[in-house]
């Protein structure tokens, strides 16, 4: 059971590097990045949001708390996405550049989970 | 424990195999690795920074970030030259970057001997990267194997250096592993 939770936990946080890699590679295009590059990114976040929450019950309280960061975060992404694709210019690079930093503290706070997981399964390994 | 660690290679080829080996260590469940990248101190003294080529705003931002945590990195001192120098944070300091750690800032004295200044030489590339380890034998073993010298400095003391205020080190270290296309090995 355990260790299916570490797996799980192991599967959102690939997805959620995903989703900073195509907001970053996005951000990276010469000449911008197009419509569909944003839409894309949308719904990824979306369907990592749904993950993350999914697999909040299953944790302990520390992981927990990190893991609802973690969805504030992705709701942040999926925000500031959607203010992309209405905006131009200078608005419309912040929005992208939020929407990064969103991405990577999403990351970072399921990397947390993550960490807090492998800790407790260290420690019962060493009982 | 959490930790940022710079691991210090003589060339670049290594350097990788290194950020290789630390993502490989967090497969096996070794060490939780939070986010890393590559620098790299040219001949002429200047530090380059991998970054995915990024539009001028956000290159800026990856710049003077990177820039202050290599000064934190390098002890109190260095956060001065880091903060204020971004990505040519290299071209200070006389031919090395780092200068002995104030261990009075320490939380502890138990932390002060752990924590290290990282110094890094003309030509030489280091692995930036922010772990959790249990035990730092898992790390220093796998990179002493490659030639690396492991430097670290406690998470926690890092974050309430005043240096720091006003950048947030993590934001500016990739959350997995990057290589550059032209350096893929």
């Amino acid at each position: 059971m355990s260790t299916s939770i570490h797996k799980d936990l192991g599967k959102i946080r690939a997805a959620a590097q995903q989703l900073h890699a195509a907001i970053s590679d996005a951000a990276a295009k010469r000449g911008g990045a197009v419509k569909a590059d944003l839409e894309a990114v949308g719904q990824k976040a979306r369907s990592v949001t749904e993950s993350v929450k999914a697999s909040m019950e299953a944790q302990d309280e520390t992981a927990k708390k990190h893991l609802k960061e973690a969805v504030a975060d992705l709701e942040a992404v999926q925000k500031h996405t959607s203010e992309a694709l209405k905006n131009s210019g200078q608005a419309f690079q912040a929005s992208i550049r939020q929407s990064l930093a969103d991405a990577r503290a999403s990351v970072q706070k399921v990397s947390e989970a993550v960490a807090v997981k492998r800790s407790a399964e260290s420690h019962k390994g060493r009982k | 424990m959490r930790n940022y660690i710079a691991v210090i290679f003589s060339d670049i080829g290594q350097a990788y195999k290194g950020l290789h080996a630390l993502w490989q260590l967090d497969a096996e469940d070794e060490i939780t690795v939070h986010g890393t990248t590559v620098v790299h101190r040219d001949e002429w003294g200047e530090i380059h920074v991998d970054t995915k080529e990024t539009q001028p705003a956000l290159a800026t931002a990856v710049g003077v970030g990177v820039g202050a945590l290599l000064g934190a990195l390098a002890g109190p001192a260095g956060a001065a030259v880091g903060a204020a120098g971004g990505a040519a944070v290299g071209a200070v300091g006389g031919g090395t970057l780092g200068i002995i750690t104030d261990a009075v800032r320490a939380d502890t004295r138990e932390e002060a001997r752990e924590e290290t200044a990282f110094v890094l030489n003309d030509g030489e590339s280091a692995v930036i990267a922010d772990v959790t380890e249990e035990w730092t034998t898992a790390v220093d073993t796998r990179m002493r194997e490659l030639g690396g010298i492991v430097r670290r400095r406690a998470w926690s003391t890092l974050r309430h250096d005043a240096w720091f205020s006003g950048y947030t080190p993590d934001n500016y270290l990739y959350p997995y592993e990057y290589i550059p296309p032209g350096d893929r090995i």
